[in-house]
Protein backbone atom coordinates (compact mmCIF):
# COMPACT_ATOMS: atom_id res chain seq x y z
CA UNK A 1 0.00 0.00 0.00
CA UNK A 2 2.97 2.24 0.97
CA UNK A 3 4.63 1.45 -2.31
CA UNK A 4 1.34 2.53 -4.36
CA UNK A 5 1.17 5.87 -2.71
CA UNK A 6 4.94 6.76 -3.06
CA UNK A 7 4.75 6.13 -6.71
CA UNK A 8 1.59 7.41 -7.15
CA UNK A 9 3.17 11.42 -7.97
CA UNK A 10 4.99 9.76 -10.20
CA UNK A 11 2.48 7.85 -12.09
CA UNK A 12 0.15 10.59 -11.92
CA UNK A 13 2.95 12.61 -13.89
CA UNK A 14 4.26 10.65 -16.42
CA UNK A 15 0.59 9.33 -17.09
CA UNK A 16 -0.27 13.41 -17.77
CA UNK A 17 2.81 14.11 -19.42
CA UNK A 18 3.32 11.04 -21.35
CA UNK A 19 -0.04 8.56 -22.20
CA UNK A 20 -2.73 11.37 -21.66
CA UNK A 21 -0.80 13.90 -23.77
CA UNK A 22 -0.52 11.18 -26.39
CA UNK A 23 -4.37 10.71 -26.06
CA UNK A 24 -4.73 14.38 -26.52
CA UNK A 25 -2.63 14.53 -29.13
CA UNK A 26 -4.70 12.27 -31.35
CA UNK A 27 -7.79 14.08 -30.07
CA UNK A 28 -6.51 17.38 -31.79
CA UNK A 29 -5.43 14.84 -34.86
CA UNK A 30 -9.25 14.28 -34.82
CA UNK A 31 -10.47 18.11 -35.18
CA UNK A 32 -10.51 21.31 -37.23
CA UNK A 33 -7.96 23.43 -35.04
CA UNK A 34 -6.01 25.79 -37.53
CA UNK A 35 -4.68 29.56 -36.03
CA UNK A 36 -3.43 30.49 -32.43
CA UNK A 37 -6.43 30.12 -30.44
CA UNK A 38 -6.93 26.29 -29.05
CA UNK A 39 -10.49 26.24 -30.44
CA UNK A 40 -11.42 22.93 -32.16
CA UNK A 41 -14.16 20.78 -32.78
CA UNK A 42 -13.75 16.73 -33.78
CA UNK A 43 -14.27 16.26 -37.41
CA UNK A 44 -12.97 12.23 -37.86
CA UNK A 45 -9.91 11.22 -40.52
CA UNK A 46 -9.86 14.00 -42.80
CA UNK A 47 -6.33 15.27 -41.54
CA UNK A 48 -5.06 12.05 -42.04
CA UNK A 49 -6.75 11.83 -45.74
CA UNK A 50 -4.80 14.82 -46.39
CA UNK A 51 -1.71 13.62 -44.92
CA UNK A 52 -1.77 10.48 -47.99
CA UNK A 53 -1.90 13.68 -50.55
CA UNK A 54 0.72 15.63 -49.11
CA UNK A 55 4.00 15.65 -50.89
CA UNK A 56 6.29 16.81 -48.30
CA UNK A 57 5.11 14.19 -46.29
CA UNK A 58 5.62 11.58 -48.41
CA UNK A 59 9.51 13.39 -48.85
CA UNK A 60 10.18 13.32 -45.31
CA UNK A 61 8.85 9.61 -45.02
CA UNK A 62 11.35 8.27 -47.62
CA UNK A 63 14.05 10.88 -46.03
CA UNK A 64 13.49 8.87 -42.65
CA UNK A 65 13.47 5.82 -44.81
CA UNK A 66 16.71 6.65 -46.09
CA UNK A 67 18.11 7.16 -42.37
CA UNK A 68 17.04 4.15 -41.38
CA UNK A 69 18.33 2.42 -44.49
CA UNK A 70 21.88 4.32 -44.60
CA UNK A 71 22.62 6.11 -41.27
CA UNK A 72 21.67 3.26 -39.13
CA UNK A 73 23.91 0.39 -40.95
CA UNK A 74 26.81 2.96 -41.40
CA UNK A 75 27.02 4.11 -37.44
CA UNK A 76 26.71 0.39 -36.93
CA UNK A 77 29.33 -0.83 -38.67
CA UNK A 78 31.77 1.80 -38.34
CA UNK A 79 31.09 1.35 -34.40
CA UNK A 80 31.83 -2.21 -34.89
CA UNK A 81 35.15 -1.56 -36.41
CA UNK A 82 36.34 0.95 -33.91
CA UNK A 83 35.42 -1.44 -31.03
CA UNK A 84 37.54 -4.42 -33.02
CA UNK A 85 40.21 -2.28 -33.35
CA UNK A 86 40.51 -1.29 -29.76
CA UNK A 87 39.08 -4.39 -28.30
CA UNK A 88 42.97 -6.21 -28.82
CA UNK A 89 44.42 -4.45 -25.75
CA UNK A 90 45.82 -1.30 -27.45
CA UNK A 91 48.06 1.01 -25.38
CA UNK A 92 46.10 4.56 -24.77
CA UNK A 93 42.87 2.99 -25.52
CA UNK A 94 40.84 5.52 -23.13
CA UNK A 95 42.05 8.34 -25.38
CA UNK A 96 40.93 6.93 -28.30
CA UNK A 97 37.46 5.85 -26.90
CA UNK A 98 37.31 9.46 -25.42
CA UNK A 99 37.80 10.92 -28.47
CA UNK A 100 35.45 8.44 -30.47
CA UNK A 101 32.54 8.99 -27.91
CA UNK A 102 33.11 13.29 -27.41
CA UNK A 103 30.31 14.20 -30.13
CA UNK A 104 28.25 12.10 -28.94
CA UNK A 105 28.07 13.68 -25.60
CA UNK A 106 27.08 16.98 -26.96
CA UNK A 107 24.01 19.01 -28.00
CA UNK A 108 23.05 18.02 -31.74
CA UNK A 109 23.04 22.16 -31.64
CA UNK A 110 26.91 22.10 -31.42
CA UNK A 111 27.32 18.96 -33.82
CA UNK A 112 25.18 20.80 -36.30
CA UNK A 113 26.65 24.09 -35.94
CA UNK A 114 30.41 22.32 -36.25
CA UNK A 115 29.26 20.11 -39.45
CA UNK A 116 27.32 23.69 -40.91
CA UNK A 117 30.66 24.91 -41.17
CA UNK A 118 32.46 22.11 -42.15
CA UNK A 119 30.30 21.85 -45.46
CA UNK A 120 30.09 25.46 -45.94
CA UNK A 121 30.77 25.76 -49.53
CA UNK A 122 32.06 29.49 -49.85
CA UNK A 123 34.75 29.15 -46.73
CA UNK A 124 33.97 26.30 -45.13
CA UNK A 125 36.52 23.53 -44.28
CA UNK A 126 36.03 20.43 -46.58
CA UNK A 127 36.20 23.02 -49.37
CA UNK A 128 38.83 24.38 -48.89
CA UNK A 129 41.17 21.65 -47.72
CA UNK A 130 39.75 19.50 -51.11
CA UNK A 131 41.07 22.54 -53.19
CA UNK A 132 44.70 22.75 -50.83
CA UNK A 133 45.17 18.88 -51.30
CA UNK A 134 44.71 19.12 -55.39
CA UNK A 135 41.21 17.58 -55.18
CA UNK A 136 39.11 21.21 -55.96
CA UNK A 137 37.31 18.88 -59.07
CA UNK A 138 35.95 17.29 -55.44
CA UNK A 139 34.30 20.64 -54.03
CA UNK A 140 30.90 20.98 -53.78
CA UNK A 141 28.09 22.57 -52.63
CA UNK A 142 27.13 19.93 -49.91
CA UNK A 143 24.19 20.78 -47.65
CA UNK A 144 23.03 23.43 -50.34
CA UNK A 145 23.31 20.80 -53.19
CA UNK A 146 19.60 19.48 -52.88
CA UNK A 147 20.50 15.92 -54.95
CA UNK A 148 23.25 14.72 -52.34
CA UNK A 149 22.25 17.02 -49.03
CA UNK A 150 20.64 14.20 -47.41
CA UNK A 151 23.84 11.62 -47.60
CA UNK A 152 25.62 14.88 -45.79
CA UNK A 153 23.25 14.46 -43.36
CA UNK A 154 24.11 11.28 -42.73
CA UNK A 155 27.56 11.32 -42.47
CA UNK A 156 27.61 13.76 -40.16
CA UNK A 157 25.28 11.72 -37.86
CA UNK A 158 27.17 8.51 -38.32
CA UNK A 159 30.36 10.32 -36.96
CA UNK A 160 28.22 11.77 -33.68
CA UNK A 161 26.77 8.08 -33.12
CA UNK A 162 29.83 5.93 -34.30
CA UNK A 163 31.16 6.41 -30.50
CA UNK A 164 27.99 5.18 -29.00
CA UNK A 165 27.76 2.30 -30.78
CA UNK A 166 31.58 1.71 -30.22
CA UNK A 167 31.17 1.66 -26.94
CA UNK A 168 28.29 -0.60 -27.03
CA UNK A 169 30.17 -3.18 -29.25
CA UNK A 170 33.44 -2.56 -27.08
CA UNK A 171 31.07 -3.83 -23.64
CA UNK A 172 29.54 -7.06 -25.85
CA UNK A 173 33.28 -8.26 -26.69
CA UNK A 174 35.21 -7.55 -23.19
CA UNK A 175 31.82 -9.42 -21.71
CA UNK A 176 32.59 -12.92 -23.76
CA UNK A 177 34.39 -15.08 -21.68
CA UNK A 178 38.13 -15.83 -21.83
CA UNK A 179 38.32 -19.12 -21.75
CA UNK A 180 35.83 -19.40 -25.16
CA UNK A 181 38.34 -16.63 -27.17
CA UNK A 182 41.17 -18.94 -26.20
CA UNK A 183 39.76 -22.36 -26.84
CA UNK A 184 38.92 -20.49 -30.55
CA UNK A 185 42.70 -19.68 -31.21
CA UNK A 186 43.98 -22.99 -30.10
CA UNK A 187 41.31 -23.54 -32.51
CA UNK A 188 43.70 -21.98 -35.00
CA UNK A 189 40.95 -18.44 -35.62
CA UNK A 190 43.11 -15.87 -35.72
CA UNK A 191 42.87 -11.89 -35.96
CA UNK A 192 40.00 -10.30 -37.59
CA UNK A 193 39.16 -14.09 -38.37
CA UNK A 194 38.51 -14.54 -34.60
CA UNK A 195 36.32 -11.56 -34.66
CA UNK A 196 33.86 -12.90 -37.50
CA UNK A 197 33.79 -15.98 -36.87
CA UNK A 198 33.74 -16.54 -33.44
CA UNK A 199 33.14 -12.81 -31.17
CA UNK A 200 30.97 -11.32 -33.83
CA UNK A 201 27.98 -13.87 -33.39
CA UNK A 202 27.99 -13.30 -29.62
CA UNK A 203 27.09 -9.55 -30.09
CA UNK A 204 23.62 -10.57 -30.99
CA UNK A 205 22.04 -8.72 -28.21
CA UNK A 206 24.41 -5.36 -28.20
CA UNK A 207 23.35 -5.23 -31.74
CA UNK A 208 19.54 -5.70 -31.86
CA UNK A 209 19.55 -3.24 -28.72
CA UNK A 210 21.66 -0.70 -30.68
CA UNK A 211 19.58 -1.34 -33.97
CA UNK A 212 16.28 -0.39 -31.95
CA UNK A 213 17.86 2.97 -30.45
CA UNK A 214 19.54 4.16 -33.58
CA UNK A 215 16.10 3.28 -35.84
CA UNK A 216 14.18 5.40 -33.35
CA UNK A 217 16.54 8.19 -33.40
CA UNK A 218 16.18 7.88 -37.49
CA UNK A 219 12.74 8.44 -37.36
CA UNK A 220 12.12 11.33 -34.09
CA UNK A 221 15.37 12.79 -34.51
CA UNK A 222 14.67 16.52 -34.96
CA UNK A 223 17.06 19.25 -33.78
CA UNK A 224 20.57 18.07 -35.69
CA UNK A 225 18.45 18.44 -39.51
CA UNK A 226 16.53 21.58 -38.35
CA UNK A 227 19.75 23.27 -37.43
CA UNK A 228 22.45 22.40 -40.31
CA UNK A 229 19.81 22.24 -43.17
CA UNK A 230 15.88 23.60 -41.80
CA UNK A 231 14.62 21.01 -44.02
CA UNK A 232 16.22 22.30 -47.15
CA UNK A 233 17.74 23.06 -49.80
CA UNK A 234 13.78 22.93 -51.04
CA UNK A 235 12.04 20.04 -49.33
CA UNK A 236 15.28 17.48 -50.16
CA UNK A 237 16.54 16.74 -46.25
CA UNK A 238 12.34 17.33 -44.58
CA UNK A 239 11.58 14.11 -41.77
CA UNK A 240 8.46 13.89 -40.45
CA UNK A 241 9.34 16.29 -37.05
CA UNK A 242 10.45 18.86 -39.11
CA UNK A 243 7.34 18.60 -41.37
CA UNK A 244 5.29 18.56 -37.73
CA UNK A 245 6.71 21.25 -36.33
CA UNK A 246 6.63 23.40 -39.53
CA UNK A 247 2.91 22.58 -40.28
CA UNK A 248 2.37 23.00 -36.28
CA UNK A 249 4.37 26.11 -35.32
CA UNK A 250 5.27 27.86 -38.26
CA UNK A 251 2.19 27.62 -40.23
CA UNK A 252 -0.37 27.01 -37.01
CA UNK A 253 -2.00 23.95 -38.72
CA UNK A 254 -2.09 22.04 -35.19
CA UNK A 255 -4.67 19.64 -36.37
CA UNK A 256 -2.33 18.42 -39.25
CA UNK A 257 0.73 18.47 -37.38
CA UNK A 258 -0.97 16.22 -34.64
CA UNK A 259 -1.73 14.11 -37.10
CA UNK A 260 1.82 13.87 -38.18
CA UNK A 261 3.08 13.08 -34.78
CA UNK A 262 0.09 10.67 -34.70
CA UNK A 263 1.65 8.68 -37.29
CA UNK A 264 4.79 8.95 -36.24
CA UNK A 265 3.99 7.83 -32.68
CA UNK A 266 2.48 4.59 -34.36
CA UNK A 267 5.54 3.79 -36.39
CA UNK A 268 8.02 4.03 -33.42
CA UNK A 269 5.84 2.35 -31.49
CA UNK A 270 5.80 -0.75 -34.05
CA UNK A 271 9.24 -0.81 -33.14
CA UNK A 272 9.81 -0.30 -29.59
CA UNK A 273 6.83 -2.21 -28.13
CA UNK A 274 8.20 -5.79 -29.90
CA UNK A 275 11.56 -4.60 -28.47
CA UNK A 276 10.65 -4.04 -24.82
CA UNK A 277 8.88 -6.82 -24.90
CA UNK A 278 11.20 -9.49 -26.02
CA UNK A 279 13.58 -8.16 -23.91
CA UNK A 280 11.42 -8.33 -20.55
CA UNK A 281 11.20 -12.06 -21.93
CA UNK A 282 14.57 -12.61 -22.10
CA UNK A 283 15.26 -11.49 -18.74
CA UNK A 284 12.36 -13.63 -17.42
CA UNK A 285 14.37 -16.75 -18.92
CA UNK B 1 44.96 -11.50 -28.17
CA UNK B 2 47.50 -12.35 -30.68
CA UNK B 3 48.40 -9.92 -33.02
CA UNK B 4 51.08 -9.76 -35.15
CA UNK B 5 53.47 -6.74 -35.66
CA UNK B 6 53.09 -5.34 -38.94
CA UNK B 7 49.41 -5.45 -38.24
CA UNK B 8 49.84 -3.65 -34.99
CA UNK B 9 51.42 -0.80 -36.35
CA UNK B 10 48.53 -0.90 -39.15
CA UNK B 11 45.80 -0.97 -36.26
CA UNK B 12 47.37 2.30 -34.53
CA UNK B 13 47.82 4.10 -37.68
CA UNK B 14 44.22 3.57 -38.32
CA UNK B 15 42.83 4.69 -34.46
CA UNK B 16 44.89 7.55 -35.27
CA UNK B 17 43.33 8.76 -38.54
CA UNK B 18 39.95 7.83 -37.19
CA UNK B 19 41.06 9.91 -34.27
CA UNK B 20 41.96 12.95 -36.38
CA UNK B 21 38.48 12.69 -38.49
CA UNK B 22 36.81 12.68 -35.01
CA UNK B 23 38.45 15.62 -33.83
CA UNK B 24 38.73 17.64 -37.34
CA UNK B 25 35.35 19.53 -36.92
CA UNK B 26 36.06 20.55 -33.36
CA UNK B 27 39.80 21.55 -34.12
CA UNK B 28 38.53 23.90 -37.29
CA UNK B 29 35.85 25.04 -34.92
CA UNK B 30 38.18 26.19 -32.45
CA UNK B 31 40.72 27.84 -34.53
CA UNK B 32 38.53 29.60 -36.52
CA UNK B 33 36.79 30.99 -33.23
CA UNK B 34 40.13 32.79 -32.31
CA UNK B 35 40.47 34.53 -35.81
CA UNK B 36 39.51 37.69 -37.39
CA UNK B 37 37.19 37.61 -39.74
CA UNK B 38 39.76 38.79 -42.21
CA UNK B 39 41.58 35.48 -41.05
CA UNK B 40 39.00 33.07 -41.28
CA UNK B 41 38.63 33.94 -44.78
CA UNK B 42 42.36 34.65 -45.99
CA UNK B 43 43.48 31.39 -43.93
CA UNK B 44 42.61 27.73 -44.33
CA UNK B 45 40.24 26.44 -41.71
CA UNK B 46 42.65 23.99 -39.91
CA UNK B 47 45.70 26.22 -39.14
CA UNK B 48 45.91 28.29 -36.18
CA UNK B 49 45.31 32.13 -36.13
CA UNK B 50 48.13 34.47 -37.69
CA UNK B 51 47.28 36.89 -35.59
CA UNK B 52 45.28 35.41 -32.07
CA UNK B 53 41.90 37.48 -31.31
CA UNK B 54 39.21 36.61 -28.02
CA UNK B 55 36.92 39.08 -29.89
CA UNK B 56 34.84 36.03 -31.30
CA UNK B 57 34.73 34.75 -27.71
CA UNK B 58 33.68 38.26 -26.11
CA UNK B 59 31.10 38.61 -28.72
CA UNK B 60 29.29 35.43 -28.61
CA UNK B 61 29.23 35.97 -24.43
CA UNK B 62 27.90 38.55 -24.75
CA UNK B 63 25.16 37.64 -27.00
CA UNK B 64 24.91 34.56 -24.78
CA UNK B 65 25.35 35.06 -21.29
CA UNK B 66 21.71 35.26 -20.10
CA UNK B 67 20.90 31.81 -22.10
CA UNK B 68 24.01 30.25 -20.74
CA UNK B 69 22.54 31.18 -16.97
CA UNK B 70 18.96 30.09 -17.75
CA UNK B 71 20.50 26.89 -19.25
CA UNK B 72 22.51 26.70 -15.72
CA UNK B 73 19.48 26.72 -13.70
CA UNK B 74 16.67 24.86 -14.92
CA UNK B 75 19.64 22.06 -15.96
CA UNK B 76 20.73 22.09 -12.22
CA UNK B 77 16.74 22.20 -10.75
CA UNK B 78 15.35 19.44 -13.30
CA UNK B 79 18.47 17.21 -12.71
CA UNK B 80 18.37 17.36 -9.01
CA UNK B 81 14.61 16.74 -9.17
CA UNK B 82 14.56 14.06 -11.48
CA UNK B 83 16.91 12.53 -9.67
CA UNK B 84 15.14 12.26 -6.00
CA UNK B 85 12.41 11.14 -7.68
CA UNK B 86 13.91 8.40 -9.88
CA UNK B 87 15.91 7.41 -6.37
CA UNK B 88 12.20 6.88 -4.75
CA UNK B 89 10.69 5.41 -7.67
CA UNK B 90 13.66 2.80 -8.42
CA UNK B 91 13.27 1.95 -4.46
CA UNK B 92 10.13 0.86 -4.53
CA UNK B 93 10.37 -1.35 -7.42
CA UNK B 94 13.15 -2.92 -7.07
CA UNK B 95 12.49 -3.53 -3.05
CA UNK B 96 9.19 -3.52 -2.28
CA UNK B 97 7.14 -6.40 -3.97
CA UNK B 98 3.52 -5.44 -4.66
CA UNK B 99 1.10 -6.86 -7.57
CA UNK B 100 1.96 -4.60 -10.75
CA UNK B 101 5.17 -4.12 -10.01
CA UNK B 102 6.94 -4.47 -13.68
CA UNK B 103 3.15 -3.64 -14.85
CA UNK B 104 3.99 0.14 -13.68
CA UNK B 105 8.25 0.09 -14.42
CA UNK B 106 6.98 -1.08 -17.79
CA UNK B 107 4.88 2.03 -17.67
CA UNK B 108 7.30 4.20 -16.86
CA UNK B 109 9.71 2.72 -19.47
CA UNK B 110 7.96 3.13 -22.80
CA UNK B 111 8.09 6.95 -21.52
CA UNK B 112 11.59 6.94 -22.43
CA UNK B 113 11.39 5.63 -26.50
CA UNK B 114 8.10 7.87 -27.14
CA UNK B 115 8.46 10.65 -29.56
CA UNK B 116 8.27 13.79 -28.14
CA UNK B 117 6.63 15.03 -31.19
CA UNK B 118 3.45 12.83 -29.75
CA UNK B 119 3.07 15.39 -26.90
CA UNK B 120 4.37 18.58 -28.43
CA UNK B 121 0.76 20.16 -28.33
CA UNK B 122 -0.56 18.78 -25.62
CA UNK B 123 2.49 20.26 -23.62
CA UNK B 124 2.33 23.62 -24.68
CA UNK B 125 -1.50 24.03 -23.86
CA UNK B 126 -0.49 22.64 -20.41
CA UNK B 127 2.21 25.35 -19.90
CA UNK B 128 0.06 27.74 -21.32
CA UNK B 129 -3.12 27.15 -18.77
CA UNK B 130 -0.44 26.53 -16.12
CA UNK B 131 0.87 30.01 -16.99
CA UNK B 132 4.35 28.55 -16.96
CA UNK B 133 4.82 29.06 -20.76
CA UNK B 134 7.80 31.19 -22.08
CA UNK B 135 8.98 30.64 -17.97
CA UNK B 136 12.29 28.88 -16.25
CA UNK B 137 9.57 26.94 -14.25
CA UNK B 138 7.78 25.41 -17.26
CA UNK B 139 11.45 24.06 -18.60
CA UNK B 140 12.17 22.64 -15.08
CA UNK B 141 8.55 21.57 -15.03
CA UNK B 142 9.01 20.35 -18.52
CA UNK B 143 12.21 18.55 -17.70
CA UNK B 144 11.76 16.82 -14.24
CA UNK B 145 8.30 15.08 -15.93
CA UNK B 146 10.20 13.28 -18.91
CA UNK B 147 13.33 13.04 -16.91
CA UNK B 148 11.31 10.46 -14.20
CA UNK B 149 11.12 7.48 -16.96
CA UNK B 150 15.23 7.39 -17.46
CA UNK B 151 15.66 7.97 -13.83
CA UNK B 152 13.76 5.23 -12.45
CA UNK B 153 15.62 2.80 -14.80
CA UNK B 154 18.85 3.98 -13.62
CA UNK B 155 18.01 3.60 -9.97
CA UNK B 156 15.94 0.81 -10.27
CA UNK B 157 18.81 -1.25 -11.65
CA UNK B 158 21.20 0.04 -9.64
CA UNK B 159 19.24 -0.54 -6.39
CA UNK B 160 18.75 -4.29 -7.89
CA UNK B 161 22.98 -4.97 -6.60
CA UNK B 162 21.71 -4.45 -3.22
CA UNK B 163 20.89 -7.88 -1.46
CA UNK B 164 17.82 -8.25 -0.52
CA UNK B 165 19.34 -9.58 2.83
CA UNK B 166 20.46 -6.04 3.89
CA UNK B 167 16.56 -4.93 3.86
CA UNK B 168 15.20 -8.14 5.53
CA UNK B 169 17.59 -7.58 8.70
CA UNK B 170 16.63 -3.64 8.80
CA UNK B 171 12.82 -4.86 8.67
CA UNK B 172 13.44 -7.78 11.53
CA UNK B 173 14.84 -4.38 13.46
CA UNK B 174 11.33 -3.39 12.52
CA UNK B 175 12.68 -0.28 9.96
CA UNK B 176 9.22 1.02 7.98
CA UNK B 177 9.51 1.71 4.05
CA UNK B 178 11.42 5.64 4.60
CA UNK B 179 13.71 4.07 7.64
CA UNK B 180 14.87 1.27 4.89
CA UNK B 181 15.37 3.71 2.67
CA UNK B 182 17.26 6.41 4.38
CA UNK B 183 19.50 4.23 6.13
CA UNK B 184 20.10 1.43 3.81
CA UNK B 185 19.40 2.76 0.25
CA UNK B 186 20.49 6.51 0.52
CA UNK B 187 23.73 6.04 2.13
CA UNK B 188 24.96 3.25 -1.06
CA UNK B 189 23.48 5.27 -3.37
CA UNK B 190 25.79 7.75 -3.97
CA UNK B 191 27.22 5.53 -7.44
CA UNK B 192 23.72 5.79 -9.59
CA UNK B 193 23.08 9.25 -7.88
CA UNK B 194 26.20 10.25 -10.10
CA UNK B 195 25.41 8.72 -12.94
CA UNK B 196 21.67 10.04 -13.51
CA UNK B 197 23.02 13.50 -12.19
CA UNK B 198 25.23 13.36 -14.92
CA UNK B 199 23.35 11.76 -17.43
CA UNK B 200 20.07 13.87 -16.54
CA UNK B 201 22.58 16.99 -16.44
CA UNK B 202 24.21 16.81 -19.90
CA UNK B 203 20.75 15.58 -21.63
CA UNK B 204 18.94 18.64 -20.11
CA UNK B 205 21.49 21.15 -20.91
CA UNK B 206 21.81 19.75 -24.71
CA UNK B 207 18.19 19.59 -25.07
CA UNK B 208 17.07 21.71 -28.31
CA UNK B 209 13.06 20.75 -29.11
CA UNK B 210 11.86 21.54 -25.74
CA UNK B 211 13.36 25.31 -25.34
CA UNK B 212 12.57 25.85 -28.88
CA UNK B 213 8.60 24.94 -28.64
CA UNK B 214 8.45 26.62 -24.63
CA UNK B 215 10.96 29.67 -24.22
CA UNK B 216 11.49 30.56 -27.76
CA UNK B 217 11.92 34.30 -27.97
CA UNK B 218 11.45 35.01 -24.41
CA UNK B 219 13.15 35.71 -20.87
CA UNK B 220 13.53 32.05 -20.41
CA UNK B 221 15.34 31.47 -23.80
CA UNK B 222 18.10 28.11 -23.06
CA UNK B 223 21.63 28.45 -24.49
CA UNK B 224 20.44 26.00 -27.23
CA UNK B 225 18.17 27.91 -28.83
CA UNK B 226 20.29 30.94 -28.31
CA UNK B 227 22.97 29.33 -30.18
CA UNK B 228 20.37 28.18 -32.85
CA UNK B 229 19.43 31.75 -33.23
CA UNK B 230 23.04 32.66 -33.61
CA UNK B 231 23.71 30.64 -36.79
CA UNK B 232 20.73 32.33 -37.81
CA UNK B 233 21.31 35.50 -38.64
CA UNK B 234 24.05 37.19 -41.06
CA UNK B 235 25.70 39.45 -38.50
CA UNK B 236 27.15 36.60 -36.54
CA UNK B 237 30.24 35.24 -38.82
CA UNK B 238 31.46 31.86 -38.91
CA UNK B 239 34.33 33.00 -35.66
CA UNK B 240 31.34 33.98 -33.65
CA UNK B 241 28.90 31.38 -34.12
CA UNK B 242 32.10 28.74 -32.96
CA UNK B 243 33.03 30.94 -30.41
CA UNK B 244 29.46 30.75 -29.17
CA UNK B 245 28.97 26.62 -30.05
CA UNK B 246 32.00 26.52 -27.83
CA UNK B 247 31.11 28.48 -24.59
CA UNK B 248 27.93 26.19 -25.27
CA UNK B 249 29.87 22.83 -25.56
CA UNK B 250 32.48 23.96 -22.54
CA UNK B 251 29.75 22.50 -19.02
CA UNK B 252 29.22 19.20 -20.45
CA UNK B 253 33.23 18.90 -22.17
CA UNK B 254 34.32 19.35 -18.37
CA UNK B 255 31.37 16.98 -17.32
CA UNK B 256 32.47 14.28 -20.09
CA UNK B 257 36.28 14.59 -19.15
CA UNK B 258 35.66 14.64 -15.74
CA UNK B 259 32.98 12.32 -15.20
CA UNK B 260 32.80 10.57 -18.66
CA UNK B 261 32.99 7.18 -16.88
CA UNK B 262 29.88 7.66 -15.13
CA UNK B 263 28.13 9.10 -18.74
CA UNK B 264 29.19 6.15 -20.31
CA UNK B 265 27.48 3.97 -17.75
CA UNK B 266 24.30 5.78 -18.27
CA UNK B 267 24.51 5.40 -22.10
CA UNK B 268 24.86 1.68 -21.39
CA UNK B 269 21.49 1.65 -19.57
CA UNK B 270 19.93 1.65 -23.17
CA UNK B 271 19.16 5.32 -23.12
CA UNK B 272 19.52 7.39 -25.90
CA UNK B 273 18.76 11.19 -26.12
CA UNK B 274 16.72 12.76 -29.60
Amino acid sequence: MTAVLILLPSVLLVGYFVYASIGWNVVVSLSNWEGLEPRYGIVGFPRYAELLNDPVFWISLKNNLLLILLFVPSSILLGLFLAILLDVKVRAEGVFRTVYLLPFALSFVITASLWAWMYDPEVGVLNILLENVGLGFLKSGWVTDSSIAMYCVILALTWQFSGYTMLVFLAGLRSIPESQVMAAEVDGAYGFSLYRRIMIPQLKSSVLAVFVILMVFALKGFDFIYILTGGGPGYSTFVLPLEMFRETFSMTHFAYGAAIATVLFVIVMLIVVPYLYMSSRRREE
Amino acid sequence: MKFPKPRRILLYILLILFAFAFVLPFWTGFTTSLKTKRDVIYTTPVEPPPSLTLEPWIEAFNIMEKPLFNSLIFTLLATIFSCIIGSINGYVLSKIRFKGSDLVFLFFSIGIFIPYQTVLIPLVLTMSRLRLYNTIEGLILAHTAYGIPICTLLFRNSYKEIPDSLIMAAKTDGAGTWAIYRRILLPLSSAPFVVAGVFQFTSIWNDFLFGLVLARGSEALPASVALANLKGTTTAFWNVQMAGALWYALPVIIVYLILGKYLVKGYMAGAVKG
